[in-house]
């Protein structure tokens, strides 16, 4: 070939390759696509376990229970052992205002599941299907809480829905806009702990009244905090009743 | 080269060039989102886009590591020339990437709430805390605008129209992208993540980059200033440029002034020529290049000047300064003071062969 013999020994990118660059191209991409790909791959096998977290995104179902707007729209049901506390949210980042109304109704609520460690929740269908009442008057009696005492604990204020299955992983410094953008926007805040073997425990956050928190109410979510607080237990759920201006970070 | 601006002047060397890059960038995300599924698999797996966001962010890191590493390697071993001829496609491909990752975090952390998705992510409510809470998010956002102001004026009716000053300084501010990136990963992912390895990798990363940049300006640095010629009058203020058996037919060798830009002096057969070592183009080094079909030929992108001119043959409207150059015994000297671009001289002849 006329070109090859006027080979420069330099590269110029509109000739051909001289025969030595060729050579050492044959080496040098397929080691820099390995290198590559091996280092991706490590960083990869590498990450946080997100977690168990289930969103049965494609499983519509129907739950019957006691519902209560406070502190957090919930439903209460009974089961074979003691009350299931599940909390109630909306699609997207929203808590659901419209629950409000059937506020100590028996109801039937129909959405999807997220669950984790046997914690649950439910996401609404957008639809006004979403509660039915299935009774005209409040139901007249109600759950007790237990006083526990007060506690400090240190965890992670996140949000409920992210957490229990939403996102994966719903913690952590990545997550932390998507934990304050649910928080303000009504979906009910936890203080996450663990021991040291790794194992969660859940706090519903709520007032010192223990009424709900507003949705702004709370700082430092998505960082490591300490909080004091009194504990309470309604059914299976804990409430830490908290003065989020005592929320520390650490 | 300049005669008319074309979206990209294909030819094979920049098809084969952008292919592979793209199969690097696939085979790069592949290999995450491949390894992230297999290690957390079933309940316990990412969500979808939660994966694909860190294999985005991830491989662009790499990628700018690359694209970091070419300047340095060339200059080190010419054999990585090649490499730098299409590195701007290189950079344009890791802006796409880059901006992969943005819009995924942007419409999952960002999205479905009741604020602006962009303001959420950028400027989130909270308080500021050391070092978690420094706003990692702002640090990556800013790295993205800088990488699309460079993708965005990578082609050369930029570079001509921007000057190659301001161009240059302009795409300088990938270092200022890449301290901002580092800071991104090590305020934002880094404060969730604890394997070791992210750590280890990283600072591998900084140091490889660091030392490979510093070796390369060293062996610059070192270049010995040439002395001035001690050969009377005639001569006076003349740069010695070495022996003429020592420069190679066909290449050159770099003149360091005491002041002012470096002289590439070539050789060509019998004939010695002085011009300017840097490129019209982007300012790669001329002296770095060779003769080819009897034109200086730069080895970053191939621009071609004539060695008696300093112009760049027709149709092309390039110039360089040239030099004028003596041969006095067995060496080659050069007057710093340079000619207009373009300036014609005669080129110096070895011995027996007239004198220019
Ligand atoms: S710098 Fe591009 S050809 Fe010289």
């Amino acid at each position: 070939m006329a070109e090859q013999d006027r080979d420069s020994g330099i590269y110029v990118g509109y000739l051909p390759t001289p025969a030595r660059d060729k050579r050492f191209l044959r080496v040098l991409i397929p080691v820099l696509l390995w290198l590559g790909a091996i280092t991706t791959g490590l960083v990869a096998w590498r990450m946080q376990d997100p977690g168990t977290g289930v969103w049965n995104i494609s499983n519509e179902q129907t739950w019957e229970g006691v519902l209560r707007a406070d502190p957090y729209p919930l439903l209460e049901i009974d089961g074979a052992g003691e009350t299931e506390i599940v909390l109630l949210v909306e699609m997207g980042k929203f808590g659901p205002e419209r629950a409000r109304a059937f506020d100590g109704r028996r109801v039937e609520v129909t959405g999807f599941e997220l669950e984790r460690d046997g914690r649950r929740i439910f996401e609404l269908v957008p639809e006004d299907r979403a509660i039915s009442a299935l009774s005209d008057a409040p139901e007249t009696q109600t759950l007790v809480s237990a006083q526990l005492g007060a506690v400090t604990l240190r965890g992670e204020i996140m949000d409920s829905k992210c957490f229990l299955g939403a996102m994966k992983p719903g913690e952590g410094q990545g997550h932390r806009a998507c934990a304050i953008l649910c928080i303000r926007g009504g979906i009910p805040p936890m203080l996450v702990t663990r021991d040291a073997s790794g194992n969660a425990s859940y706090y519903l956050l709520v007032g010192t009244d223990g009424a709900g928190l507003a949705p702004d109410a709370l700082d430092r979510i998505g960082e490591p905090a300490e909080i004091s607080g009194e504990l309470t237990r309604r059914g299976d759920l804990m409430m830490l009743m908290i003065d989020p201006g005592s929320v520390r970070g650490i | 080269m300049s005669v008319n601006y074309r979206w990209v002047q294909w030819n094979r060397h920049k098809r084969v060039y952008d292919a592979t890059a793209v199969g690097a960038i696939a085979l790069f995300i592949g290999a995450f989102v491949i390894v992230g599924s297999v290690v957390y698999p079933g309940e316990r797996a990412l969500s979808g886009p939660i994966l694909l966001l860190r294999a985005f962010g991830v491989t662009a890191l790499l990628l700018l590591h690359i694209v970091l590493a070419i300047g340095p390697l060339a200059r080190l071993d010419r054999r990585f020339l090649p490499l730098l001829y299409n590195r701007r496609h290189l950079g344009v491909m890791l802006f796409f990437v880059a901006l992969g990752h943005a819009a995924l975090v942007f419409l999952f952390y960002g999205g479905f709430g009741n604020r602006n998705p962009i303001m959420a992510v950028l400027a989130p409510d909270r308080a500021l805390s050391w070092p978690s809470g420094l706003p990692y998010e702002k640090f990556g956002f800013v790295a993205l605008m800088i990488l699309f102001a460079m993708a965005a004026t990578s082609h050369d009716f930029w570079l001509k129209n921007l000057t190659p000053r301001v161009w240059k300084s302009l795409h300088m501010l990938v270092y200022v992208a890449y301290a901002l990136l580092i800071a991104h990963v090590v305020f934002g992912a880094m404060q969730s993540e604890r394997s070791v390895l992210y750590p280890v990798l990283l600072s591998a990363g900084v140091i490889g980059l660091g030392s490979l940049h510093l070796l390369a300006g060293l062996r610059e640095v070192s270049r010995p200033r040439n002395a001035e010629a001690q050969l009377g009058v005639e001569l006076a203020g003349w740069i010695d440029a070495g022996r003429t058996d020592a420069i190679e037919d066909g290449r050159a060798t770099v003149v360091c002034p005491g002041s002012g830009e470096r002289i590439a002096v070539f050789r060509d057969g019998d004939a010695f020529s002085a011009v300017s070592n840097v490129c019209a183009h982007q300012g790669g080094p001329l002296g770095e290049g060779a003769i080819v079909d009897g034109c200086i030929t730069c080895p970053w992108h191939g621009y071609q000047y004539r060695a008696a001119d300093g112009q760049s043959p027709p149709p092309y409207t390039e110039k360089i300064p040239t030099y004028e150059v003596r041969i006095a015994g067995e060496r080659v000297y050069v007057n710093p003071s340079a000619n207009a671009p373009g300036t014609p001289v005669e080129p110096a002849r070895l011995e027996g062969k007239g004198d220019g």
